[in-house]
């Protein structure tokens, strides 16, 4: 049987991909950041939007993921995303669900997906979540 | 006559190098991988390879149609003018700028090239990250010059190649400077980190593919400047980075932001929202590169101390903003 040149091409190259991801997931590339303090986040969010200062902070309790906000009212969600952080800047789109020990934010970009968040107090956040 | 895709035969040397540079990561810097990044990025030059074998075509015809009405003949042995080679591969490489410099200053152009910015992380990995959609820009335009100078269709496709070869080893975090001579001349790591960079002193910066010499013609270089050399560590990735690894979504969301933006806009603005630079919007409610820029320089200005100016005014881009919007 002739297997057409692009196919097996296309079938080698997928063998190969798999492989390296493989090797780099048995190699332990990559390792798990947390977000340790305020001054970590306050780092993050001035990367995610540039020249955002970060005044009050909340930090879920894995390290995974947080909110914060500045002195103009804007508040920002931070997730992890592999090893590095991604966050959104949340407007009149953003909704937050609450749990027993954690609420859900939403940021309105569907891809971005939903961030879960356990917080100390997050009455305040939610509060001003659903006031934007 | 030649008859042969010099990308095809580096397949094997690609994954070689990326698992050298994976090995290096292990013991140096874990962080510079991540699996699922790399899983994307990979996937990401496997359909690119697929998307150039069922679009490719189009291009071509192109430019061999455009061919028939060259100025200059190089005549049917065409392939053995040797000087007829590097020539064409340095005409390439200015062509790779400024194609290069739309993909990052045209909307439609960003939509396709946006895929090789959008891994927050910068290894070899990152380089394969290539677009499935540069068929449907126009970039192919920038090539017919060439064409029409007399270049063959496949003469430039191998130059074009061999481009694309070299630009594979610089995108490593591994290698830390060249030599002083070959960083004045070549497209290096460094140079081409600052062009993955997303802090506001490098975006929209040193667009070159082999010869850094263009940017420095054109006025879009901006060195790398270490933390020992008082600059911050660089960020990878897009300005509003995606968050996600799903693929699909990586692939074409610039495509679904540009048309829903065009769909949205009133229609004096729709054209603009196609070739006009990345973040434009009529209302002025985003940030473009230039605003960015521009707000960060104000910052700079705002904060930076008296007995600093000096050092500042020795940075080309840091020297233009104090004269265009120094509050001091």
């Amino acid at each position: 049987m002739d297997i057409p040149p692009l196919l097996l091409q296309f079938a080698g190259s997928l063998i190969a991909i798999f492989a390296l991801y493989a090797l780099a997931r048995a190699m332990r590339l990559g390792g798990e950041r947390v977000l340790e303090n305020d001054e970590s986040v306050k780092a993050v969010a001035a990367q995610v939007e540039d020249g955002f200062d970060a005044q009050r902070v909340a930090i879920d309790r894995g390290g995974t993921a947080a909110l914060a906000s500045d002195d103009q009212g804007q508040i920002m969600l931070i997730k992890r995303h592999g090893n590095q952080f991604a966050g959104r800047i949340l407007t009149s789109d953003a909704r937050v669900s609450e749990e027993v020990d954690a609420i859900i934010v939403t940021c309105g970009d569907p891809r971005f997906g939903p961030v879960r968040l356990s917080l100390g107090n997050p009455a305040i956040w939610v509060d001003a979540i659903n006031r934007l | 006559m030649p008859d042969f895709s010099p990308t095809q035969y580096a397949v094997p040397l690609f994954v070689v190098a990326v698992l050298a540079e994976m090995i290096w990561a292990r013991f140096r810097r874990p962080e510079a991988y991540e699996p699922m990044d790399t899983l994307v990025s990979l996937a990401f030059g496997l359909g690119s390879t697929m998307a150039g074998a069922l679009f490719g075509g189009f291009a071509a015809y192109v430019f061999i149609e455009a061919y028939e009405y060259r100025i200059f003949d190089m005549g049917d042995q065409w392939w053995a003018i040797w000087w007829a080679w590097p020539l064409c591969f340095v005409l390439d490489d200015l062509k790779y700028y400024w194609v290069h410099r739309a993909g990052h200053r045209i909307r439609w152009m960003w939509a396709s090239h946006v895929n090789h910015h959008s891994s927050q992380h910068y290894n070899l990995s990152t380089a394969l990250r290539q677009s499935w959609t540069g068929a449907f820009t126009f970039g192919l335009l920038f090539a017919i010059p060439l064409v029409l100078l007399g270049f063959h269709p496949i003469m430039i496709a191998i130059c074009g190649g061999f481009n694309l070869i070299y630009q594979f080893w610089i995108h490593t975090e591994a290698i830390d400077r060249m030599p002083k001579w070959f960083e004045a001349v070549m497209n290096t790591p460094s140079h081409h980190r600052v062009h993955h960079a997303t802090n506001p002193r490098y975006l929209d910066r040193n667009y070159a593919g082999v010869f850094i010499i263009w940017d420095k013609m054109f006025g879009t270089f901006e060195p790398e400047q270490r933390s020992d050399e008082g600059g911050e560590p660089i960020r990878y990735g897009i300005v509003k980075q995606l968050g996600s690894f799903n693929l699909l979504y990586a692939v074409f969301h610039e495509w679904i932001g540009m048309v829903s933006d065009i769909w949205r806009a009133p229609w004096k603005q729709k054209l603009s929202y196609l070739l006009r630079e990345p973040g434009w919007s009529h209302d002025g409610s985003r940030d473009t590169s230039d605003t960015i820029r521009a707000r960060w320089q104000q910052r700079q200005t705002r904060t930076l101390p008296v007995e600093a100016k000096p050092v500042a005014d020795q940075n080309p881009i840091a020297g233009s903003a104090e004269a265009a919007n120094s509050p001091i």
